[in-house]
């Protein structure tokens, strides 16, 4: 598999502030820091931040100020075209809905970064695609996204977040549209791979199954971090 | 600098001019692709969002196919007529008639549409005969038909230079034998009594008396004349009650010379010459105040051009405008369709696809719809013309062909390029989408 290699990034967030653009405070975190390949669980009830925390730790949304550090690179001090090269080499996302590209096939979804990455790395890009899928059981063939149950859709996205060999994976409730059998064995796949690949995991979930297998736990309310602790 | 290039220019052939043309147009859509696509393969991407919204997009397709067909339909069309027109005048390098409306007298002598005319006399007629520059002075007779076909009076040389001398059967030898255009339907043998008058208003017994025979068929000459009976012109003299052109005791005498004395008259003569200067000469020997006026029906085709190309101008600004409006219906297109597809955008954002990259599969889309559009336009527009040129040639018959000319060629690359180009806007636009509201969506 050539899944040992340790790739995961620290860490470090100071005075992250995120506003909306009438200029309510949305998150106000004065403090992260966390070591390379951690497991992260993000809960909270809904509309208290935790999805605009990791968006804000992938530098996508706007209104934001302070710093978030992964490894040496402070990623909102970048421009966004910098912000989104550091997301393809460094940061992997998985959404709560899969976001996938319905008319493309399992192995087109899952190496749809190679289509904009450099000639040269795109057929190893492709090549460590297929080797998710397959280390995910996802054998499919050339059939379209459209008719996977949700299992293998979200096991789709995954092999997407992880072809990159990104040393980040966010994961924005990975469990919420599956049922409660095919999200457990999509658990154990999430944090066998990334235990495997010393990635570091932030992930935003209502799932206790999922919050449980993480190393540490993160509660915030109305956007604050109320809670910093292992699993409950 | 600028004196080597016109210079240049002037030296290339032609087709390489319009070649140059066609890329120096294309050549603005061909940078701005060059530049979006370069070291991108976002054609699987492409693919899977116009299968995704493969109706909208078949709809902008026939859209912009039917605007381009109409577009090169309509010019080639006025190019092809043009062409038919000019061609079915061919052989009638000057008419002279009595004073009055050139194009009344073209329209007469050429597209046979006879209407009205003053006659000249034989002594006009023979002074235009005998002036020694003549080669061919043709007095017509219009007036009488059989079925949807007129019956023309004229003489055997005006009916072989008309056919080039080429001829089945033979010309006629007496008055009552005739020859009929290629697309006649009567065979040779075929005999027939000519009524008095066209259409609905002809008196078909008329002319009981006579009986014409068809000796001859001429070869196609794509004008009017193809679905014209040629009949000696004193055929068509003796059967209206007038002298025959010429004195009694050479009364049966058939063509010239005419006799002034017994000459009924003429709307109209084709006079040919073998020298160019002669043409302008008679021209102007035969243009006299009161008397008679000659004139190249060309020449009148030509004016007529000017006018229609005035026409023609306003019909391509109506086609700019349509274009103009097409391209503004694609570029809205285009805008919803870019909201519907936001989310796939955003993810590819969110997924770290560099801006160019996601401006290029926007762009993408909207440049194979574009160019799907302008291909299918094409076909679209060569048909269209080449149902209208068989519309036009079967009322009219004048041949009318349509081909695709280098001005259709360039009115595509226009539109392809400025489309193009426009389409960049939509996919600049989306750039500007905040990414989590796209993921969101």
């Amino acid at each position: 598999m050539g899944d040992s290699r340790p790739t995961g990034l620290p860490l470090s967030v100071s005075a992250l502030e995120v506003r909306s653009p009438r200029g309510r405070v949305l998150l106000s975190l004065p403090a992260l820091e966390a070591p390379a390949g951690a497991l992260i669980g993000i809960r909270g009830p809904s509309g208290a931040g935790k999805s605009t925390l990791l968006y804000a730790l992938s530098g996508l949304i706007g209104g934001t100020t302070g710093a978030v550090r992964w490894g040496q690179t402070d990623l909102l001090s970048l421009s966004a075209e910098r912000r989104a090269a550091f997301r393809a080499r460094h940061i992997g996302m998985i959404f709560q809905d899969f976001l996938l590209f319905e008319e493309l096939d399992a192995l087109g979804n899952a190496g749809i970064t190679a289509l904009f990455r450099p000639r040269a790395e795109r057929p190893s890009l492709r090549a460590r695609a297929a080797e998710r899928l397959a280390r995910l059981g996802l054998d499919l063939g050339d059939r379209g996204v459209g008719s996977l149950s949700g299992g293998e859709r979200q096991r789709v996205a995954i092999a997407r977040a992880m072809a990159a060999e990104a040393p980040i994976l966010l994961a924005d409730e990975p469990t919420a549209s599956l049922d409660r059998a095919a999200a457990d064995r999509l658990i154990d796949d999430l944090v066998a791979l990334t235990r495997d690949t010393g990635t570091t995991l932030i992930a935003v979930s209502h799932d206790l199954h999922l919050i449980d297998r993480m190393d540490r736990v993160l509660t915030i309310e109305d956007g604050t971090l109320t809670k910093d602790g292992g699993p409950a | 600098m600028n004196g080597l290039i016109t210079d240049t220019w002037a030296g290339l052939p032609p087709v390489a001019q319009e070649i140059l043309w066609t890329l120096i147009l294309l050549l603005p859509a061909l940078i701005a692709g060059g530049l979006t696509l370069r070291g991108y393969a976002p054609w699987p991407l492409v693919r899977a969002i116009i299968r995704r919204y493969r109706w909208p997009a078949v709809m902008f397709v026939l859209l912009i196919a039917i605007s381009v067909g109409m577009g090169i339909g309509l010019l080639a069309q006025e190019r092809g007529l043009r062409h038919g027109t000019a061609k079915a005048a061919d052989k009638f390098d000057l008419i002279v008639a009595a004073p009055g409306s050139e194009i009344t007298v073209m329209m007469a002598a050429v597209f046979l549409q006879p209407t009205d005319m003053p006659l000249l006399d034989g002594p006009t007629y023979a002074e235009i005969a005998n002036n020694e520059n003549v080669a061919i002075s043709a007095p017509l007779a219009f007036g009488d038909s059989f079925g949807t076909a007129s019956v023309i009076g004229t003489t055997a040389q005006f009916a072989r230079y008309l056919a080039d001398d080429r001829i089945e059967g033979r010309i006629w030898r007496t008055s009552t034998e005739a020859v009929a255009g290629a697309l006649v339907p009567l065979a040779i043998g075929d005999s027939f009594t000519p009524a008095h008058g066209h259409g609905d208003a002809a008196e078909g017994d008329a002319h009981d008396g006579a009986h014409l025979t068809l000796v001859g068929r001429m070869a196609p000459t794509g004008t009017p004349w193809d679905r014209a009976i040629l009949v000696p012109v004193e055929t068509v003299w003796e059967v209206h009650g007038l002298a025959n052109g010429h004195a009694t005791e050479r009364g049966d005498q058939i063509g010239p010379p005419f006799d002034p004395d017994y000459f009924p008259g003429t709307p109209a003569i084709v006079v040919h010459a073998e020298e160019l200067w002669a043409n302008y000469a008679l021209r102007s020997d035969f243009t006299r105040d009161s008397q008679t006026m000659a004139f190249f029906p060309g020449t009148v085709l030509a004016n007529l051009y000017s006018v229609m190309g005035d026409i023609r101008q306003a019909m391509s600004v109506m086609a700019l405008v349509t274009q103009v409006l097409v391209a503004a219906s694609v570029l809205l297109g285009l805008f919803i369709l870019s909201r519907l597809f936001r989310r796939q955008i955003a993810l590819l954002r969110a997924l770290g696809a560099p801006a160019r990259f996601v401006f290029a599969v926007v762009w993408s889309f909207g440049a194979v719809l574009l160019l799907t559009g302008a291909a299918l336009g094409l076909l679209t527009g060569l048909g269209t013309a080449a149902v209208l040129s068989h519309v036009v040639t079967a009322r009219t018959d004048i041949v009318v062909t349509a081909p695709l000319g280098w001005s259709e060629i360039h009115f595509l690359a226009a539109f392809v390029s400025v489309t193009l180009l426009l389409s960049l806007l939509p996919a600049a636009v989306v750039l500007r989408h905040p990414v989590v509201e796209g993921l969101r969506a």
